[in-house]
């Protein structure tokens, strides 16, 4: 099965990925707050996110974790549209978003505007 | 409306009030946004001769239509203003995420007008406008600024997506070589603009939002996108070296041809171990970062380190390698690594403060002033004395407090005003102008003093992509040149990047345009679009006191051959190329231009 590879070490953080997947999805509108991929920022770095299932309730695994000098938010790396953050919650209407894989046949939108190489698409 | 989100805000400092506008497509016809706009504007509405630190100045902030649409490198923002170094209009180029999230915030321009009593940071967020207390702000660096405000938003959700412009202490304490720092990291590229800012009080300006832009055919749209960026892997420059080392790959190739000026453009010989990627490689390890939708992503940051220094920084641009280092008689990259990042912490220009050393070195150099009297020992080639000046200027500490006043307003105190290397008040951008002749003629006519982003023909002239000219050659320059400014207008004024050029010809941005603006534009109209807005910001300028006779290169590059290197025996040919210039731009032998259409 094809998945999206995601290699947080090559993302620049240009969030052209957000733009590609809301114009997708959303006819002739951009909005990357409306889209089911988001770059989170922690301190010098970023991380490509993409949307998971949705949840109602928020996890109980909650935690930080310490890297070097840098304390990381799990949440911000979990693929849940969860109540505990306002991520992957359609900007205007509040419907949970997730990723539909969109795009194939070739690559998704995402991943066809990714020039880093941080989105891959690979067969699994 | 495609593209735009039609509102502008006013924000009067004065009396802390603010009104929202609608935007005026009339004027969206004739000047396309972003610097054509902001200049149209500002010119509508401010005396060319006041005083650019009184309150009667203003700043705009203007996004331009491409901006946060997802076009290619669509990100910057232009800051529009009289600047305090150069007494021009300035129209400097905000990179990074901060013009679309401005954007996404639900205001195409901000204008600030006035001037606040306090310290106070404008914030703009979803549509709600505040003023919030600066005062705890007040003096600390453009990092820190961004780290205490995004800490006091007590959410780090909405702290991950507010973006930040701020002044550092620099200008604050109003010095003339102050810049904008937006991002953290990046700075705008405006010197003086930074202390027409701290005249206001205002410490920083904080966007955050979720507003939608539309595009007037979406499925083009994304189609022409996906051309471009094929386009721009398929070319060498954009593809690799750009995105590799950013433009931090020409230090190489100006070196070769005798471009990269040394201790104040008197040699451009330099020591070979510190020249080219290699240097840059060991020097740092080079992460990129890219502005909104950029697929070159010619930012690196890396960590810097240094003897008196160690932590995250940004690797030093060409600009900076050339004015802070070479031509500071300084080639230890880490050191150039270092004094890049204090630029931007205190949020100097660093182009303009590179020559404002490089100015003052060669004063002690002709020993009109000894460094005993200067209190530090500054001189070509020390890199820790300048590493040490830079934070007394931009505090005002020490007697080192009267070195930050610009390169000319220094060889003007000590009557050698022959020894600063620049024009209207702003240092050259380091391209010796005897070596490639139309940079020259472009530094010799830019509206905002020699600053190559507002021309760029190294493009052909240097690096060959769409024509092979000769640098050395003075033939079909003016037009070149012409060309080249025509160009920075309409990209600055669409709000997009002009690095893409280094793969990209001027006309494959028309269908991206056209499909995103719903618009007929072919890439004449757009030029000439650009022409209009380089006439505007001309007659502004000419208002302001400015003639021909500014359109010079400082009298060394016409008087003294270059000394050494591959272009040894060189000098500048402006004044042969600049009637034919004249003339190309329909501009009377005086350099006027008739009256604004
Ligand atoms: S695959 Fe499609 S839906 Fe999923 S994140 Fe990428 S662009 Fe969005
Ligand atoms: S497009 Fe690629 S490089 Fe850019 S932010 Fe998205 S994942 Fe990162
Ligand atoms: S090429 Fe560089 S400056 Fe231009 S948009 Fe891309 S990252 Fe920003």
């Amino acid at each position: 099965m094809p998945r999206i590879k995601i290699d947080h070490t090559k993302c620049t953080g240009c969030r052209h990925c957000e733009a590609a997947c809301s114009l997708n999805h959303v006819a002739n509108t951009v909005n990357p707050r409306r889209a089911r991929i988001r770059v989170m920022r922690d301190g010098n770095r970023y991380y490509p996110v993409i949307a998971g299932p949705f949840v109602d309730a928020a996890c109980t695994s909650k935690q930080y974790i310490v890297i070097g000098d840098q304390t990381y938010d799990m949440c911000a790396f979990c693929r849940a549209s969860c109540p505990q953050k306002p991520y992957f919650i359609e900007a205007e209407t509040g419907i949970p978003l997730k990723c539909d894989f969109c795009g194939i046949p070739p690559s998704p939108s995402c991943v066809r505007w990714c020039n880093t190489g941080a989105l891959e698409l690979v067969e699994d | 409306m495609n593209g735009w989100i039609g509102r502008c805000l006013r924000v009067n400092l004065t009396d802390g009030k603010h009104q929202v506008e609608k935007l005026d497509t009339d004027l969206l016809e004739k000047y396309l946004g972003g610097r054509g706009l902001g200049v149209k504007i500002f010119a509508d509405e401010v005396d060319p001769n006041i005083d650019p630190l009184s309150p009667e100045n203003k700043l705009i902030f203007c996004s331009g239509p491409l901006v946060g649409t997802g076009a290619i490198t669509g990100a910057s923002c232009n800051v529009i203003t009289k600047s305090s170094l150069t007494q021009t209009l300035a129209c400097a180029k905000m990179r990074g995420h901060f013009g679309a999230e401005l954007k996404y915030a639900g205001f195409d321009i901000v204008i600030i007008e006035g001037q606040s009593e306090a310290p106070v940071i404008l914030s703009i967020k979803d549509d709600k406008v505040k003023l919030i207390p600066g005062l705890e702000y007040w003096g600390r660096s453009t990092a820190e600024t961004e780290e205490l405000f995004k800490k006091n938003l007590d959410d780090p959700w909405i702290a991950r997506e507010t973006y930040l412009v701020s002044i550092g202490p620099a200008g604050e304490k109003l010095l003339p070589l102050a810049n904008l720092v937006n991002d953290r990291f990046l700075s705008v590229g405006g010197a003086g603009i930074g202390a027409v800012m701290g005249a206001k009080n205002l410490k920083a300006v904080a966007v955050k939002g979720q507003h939608s832009l539309q595009v007037a055919d979406g499925s083009r749209f994304v189609r022409v996108i996906n051309t471009l960026i094929n386009k721009l892997n398929s070319a060498p420059l954009t593809s690799q070296s750009m995105s590799q080392w950013g433009t931090a790959f020409l230090v190489g190739l100006c070196y070769q041809k005798g471009i990269l000026p040394r201790n104040n453009f008197r040699s451009t010989s330099q020591p070979l171990k510190n020249i080219g990627t290699e240097a840059l490689n060991s020097a740092f390890a080079l992460r990129g970062r890219g502005c909104f939708a950029c697929p070159i992503a010619c930012i690196k940051k890396a960590d810097v380190k240094y003897s008196v220094f160690e932590g995250k920084g940004m690797v030093p641009t060409y600009l900076a390698i050339g004015s802070l280092g070479f031509n500071c008689g300084i080639s230890d990259l880490s050191a150039i690594g270092v004094m890049s990042m204090l630029c931007g912490e205190m949020g100097l220009d660093p182009v303009a403060t590179g020559g404002n050393f490089a100015t003052v070195m060669e004063l002690v150099e002709k020993k009109a002033v000894t460094p005993e009297e200067l209190k530090i020992d500054i001189s070509f080639g020390n890199a820790d004395s300048m590493i040490e000046a830079i934070r007394l200027i931009s505090t005002k500490k020490g007697y080192a407090r009267r070195l930050g006043q610009g390169g000319m307003a220094i060889s003007e105190s000590f009557n050698m005003p022959e020894i600063f290397m620049g024009v209207k008040g702003l240092s050259l951008a380091p391209f010796d102008p005897r070596a490639i002749q139309g940079m020259g003629l472009h530094f010799a006519t830019c509206n905002y003093g020699p600053h190559h982003l507002y021309g760029y023909t190294f493009i052909d002239e240097l690096l060959n992509v769409h024509e092979n000219l000769d640098p050395l050659e003075t033939q079909g320059k003016a037009s070149l040149v012409k060309r080249y400014q025509d160009t920075s207008a309409v990209v600055d004024s669409l709000g997009l990047c002009n690095w893409p050029l280094m793969g990209l010809k001027f006309n494959n941005y028309v269908p991206m345009v056209n499909s995103c603006l719903g618009t007929n534009y072919k890439a004449d109209d757009l030029l000439s679009i650009g022409e209009r807005i380089w006439n505007i910001e001309r007659i502004y300028n000419m208002k302001a006191g400015f003639n021909m006779g500014h359109d010079t290169l400082p009298e060394r590059f016409f008087k003294e051959p270059i000394p050494d290197g591959p272009a040894e025996g060189q000098i500048s040919h402006v004044k042969e190329m600049l009637p034919e210039y004249y003339q190309l731009r329909g501009w009377s032998e005086q350099g006027e231009p008739g009256l604004e259409e």
